[in-house]
């Protein structure tokens, strides 16, 4: 129980911010684009949990949740949000390319693909520093779709190097799905044909997460092999969007911006009500009371923060 | 010694001082081994020569990776037109990695394919145009001067750079130049000659055709300044200027394909100092799809033509 209301606070907290960071949104605040990362939350805080002092992680423009899991605290990412010099990145990167060398985040792209090869690099520079850690990279289901996904394997594979390449699916890049843009990928065909491991994670579960992931990254580690990933996720924060060519609506996947549906003064933080929303989730380890409770000291937290 | 056989050396040499060094491409330590560009290389046991896939828009993304956390690397590339495929990194990648503190070294080492008998491929010779995409520093390697001094303090030093050799002067003599009168900071400018006649400039490859000119020059009792500007982008020139404004007269060879001929910025800095009595400018003559045929694209040259004009 303790473990879980450890994994549970985190969770919340980045939810919690990102409500915040949304708001500001809505209001306008920011002249940088943002790209909220609602319903990540949970693995964002396993790959917290398992990650130790030499391993690296590679990030996305969706890399929110992942900055929040790993500093512990919102206003140096607000800051840099606001492009002030108090910023996490002293206001070199914004949000797209937010890094965070002294917590292992030492590379983030905002290109599709990008950061894949980058982190066959990284993994390689661990190597020949003899260091002890392993190289964690992101990418979304729309970089499945660039060619340096197929390169990156190739090398991870043809240079023996440990890593966890993970896959957030979210079956959508941008505003169109992924069954607008192209035929179905087998990743876990894909990834074999290369003979890599392949692993499945869903329903937001956070001590299984952690769990699991701890495994793969031992196993990882212990057979110098790459293992992919495949995280089925739902970004939140959807909308209908009505206007003159679609007077009836059209459902919108949140992509970046603001999210206008989301509201923070619901309690506590829920978006959707099903085990696609890891607060639902955690309404149904913890109890509704406990998760209020929790949910109310973590708002004040962080509103003493923000102050 | 050949073109090729001196930057071999040169290379064998300076991979095996770097601690941590890593060394990869295609065939760098297989078959042909690029060429005999990479023949025989040894690193530190600490370091690694790869023999890597065929992905150089990852091969790119690789070296960055290594260098984001601080382990130094060169990438071999039989092509400059393959790093078409890597430009994505050139940019992006690399912006992010200089807007922060880092001391690892990466360069990658293509050939400029200048022969023109590989046809279409052969139309990449343009340098400057990878350079400029990002303000990427650049350096071509024309001779045993430049070679020596370029490969011992870029190859491997803090920063991310390109330097390029000549695929058509693989298998002719090194060239060694008299002495070197003068050379800028950016070891990127290099003077060979000094004279009060006429200021010779020479971009990209043309080198060999400058140092012909300066010895048909002199054979007709002309004394000429001689420069070789390695970069392909503007840099520090301003002894080319001060020279110029000596002479009043300038003679420019570029062999590039480039249409960002970096021979124009040096102009426009040199007309902002000094109104020319003389200016020749000797550069490809681009004018039909002629270029893009596999053919032999050296540059023709008439030295007596230039002799008699600058008489007259």
């Amino acid at each position: 129980m303790t473990e879980l209301k450890s994994l549970s606070e985190k969770i919340l907290r980045i939810r919690l911010s990102q409500m915040m960071v949304n708001e500001n949104y809505k209001e306008g605040q920011f002249k940088i684009p943002i790209h909220l990362a609602f319903g990540h939350e949970t693995f964002a805080v396993a790959i917290n949990e398992i990650m130790d002092d030499e391993d690296k992680l590679i990030l996305t423009h969706r890399n929110i949740a992942y900055n929040l899991a790993r500093l512990g605290k919102l206003r140096p990412i607000v800051d840099e949000y606001f492009l002030k010099s108090s910023g996490l990145d002293a206001a070199k990167s914004g949000s797209m390319n937010l890094i965070n060398p002294s917590k292992g985040i030492i590379y983030t792209s905002n290109i599709l693909g990008n950061n894949f090869s980058v982190a066959v690099g990284i993994a390689m520079s661990l190597e020949i520093k003899q260091k002890n850690g392993i190289t964690i990279v992101l990418g979304g289901d729309g970089s499945l779709e660039e060619g340096s996904f197929h390169e990156s394997i190739l090398m991870f594979k043809s240079l023996n190097l440990s890593g966890l390449l993970i896959i957030e699916n979210n079956e959508w890049s941008m505003a169109t799905k992924i069954s607008e843009r192209r035929i179905p990928i087998d990743l876990e065909t894909f990834t074999k044909s290369y003979g890599v491991k392949y692993v499945q994670f869903s329903g937001n579960d956070p001590i299984d997460y952690v769990q699991e992931l701890k495994k793969l990254k031992e196993l990882s580690k212990k057979n110098n092999e790459l293992i992919c990933i495949e995280l089925m996720v739902n970004t939140l924060g959807d909308w209908i969007m009505t206007n003159d060519q679609n007077p009836n609506g059209k459902f919108i996947n949140y992509h970046s911006g603001p999210a206008p549906t989301v509201d923070v003064k619901k309690c506590p933080a829920l978006i959707r009500e099903n085990n696609s929303d890891p607060i639902f989730v955690l309404m149904d380890l913890l109890g509704l009371d406990d998760l209020n409770k929790l949910s109310d000291k973590i708002r004040s937290e962080l509103e003493e923060e923000m102050k | 010694m050949k073109y090729i056989e001196l930057v071999n050396n040169l290379l064998k040499n300076e991979v095996s001082k770097h601690e941590q060094l890593v060394v990869f491409g295609q065939n760098v330590s297989a078959g042909s081994c690029i060429g005999g560009m990479t023949r025989d290389l040894s690193v530190p046991k600490t370091g690694k020569i790869i023999n890597s896939t065929n992905s150089e828009n990852s091969l790119c993304g690789f070296g960055f990776g290594m260098m984001i956390n601080d382990v130094s690397s060169i990438f071999f590339m039989k092509q400059l037109d393959f790093l078409l495929l890597g430009i994505d990194h050139l940019v992006n990648t690399y912006n992010l990695i200089r807007n922060h503190e880092n001391n690892a070294s990466f360069t990658i080492f293509p050939i400029v394919m200048d022969n023109g008998f590989q046809g279409l491929q052969s139309s990449s010779n343009n340098f400057a145009d990878f350079c400029s995409i990002a303000r990427i520093k650049g350096y071509t390697i024309t001779n045993k001067i430049d070679a020596e001094r370029i490969i011992s303090s870029k190859l491997v030093s803090p920063g991310f750079r390109i330097i390029t050799i000549s695929q058509r002067m693989f298998k002719d003599e090194i060239i060694i130049p008299e002495e070197l009168i003068y050379v800028n900071e950016e070891n990127d400018v290099f003077q060979y000659n000094s004279g009060n006649d006429v200021t010779i400039v020479c971009f990209n490859f043309s080198f060999p055709y400058g140092q012909q000119m300066v010895n048909i020059l002199r054979e007709n009792n002309l004394k000429c300044s001689f420069f070789n500007v390695n970069s392909p982008t503007p840099t520090n020139w301003v002894e080319i200027i001060n020279d110029v404004i000596k002479t009043k007269k300038i003679i420019i060879i570029d062999d590039s394909k480039s249409e960002n001929l970096n021979c124009y910025a040096l102009l426009t800095d040199i007309y902002d100092k000094v109104k020319l009595d003389k200016k020749i400018i000797l550069k490809r003559n681009i004018n039909d799809s002629e270029w893009l045929n596999p053919i032999d694209d050296q540059m023709n040259i008439n030295y007596q033509q230039i002799v008699n004009d600058l008489a007259g």
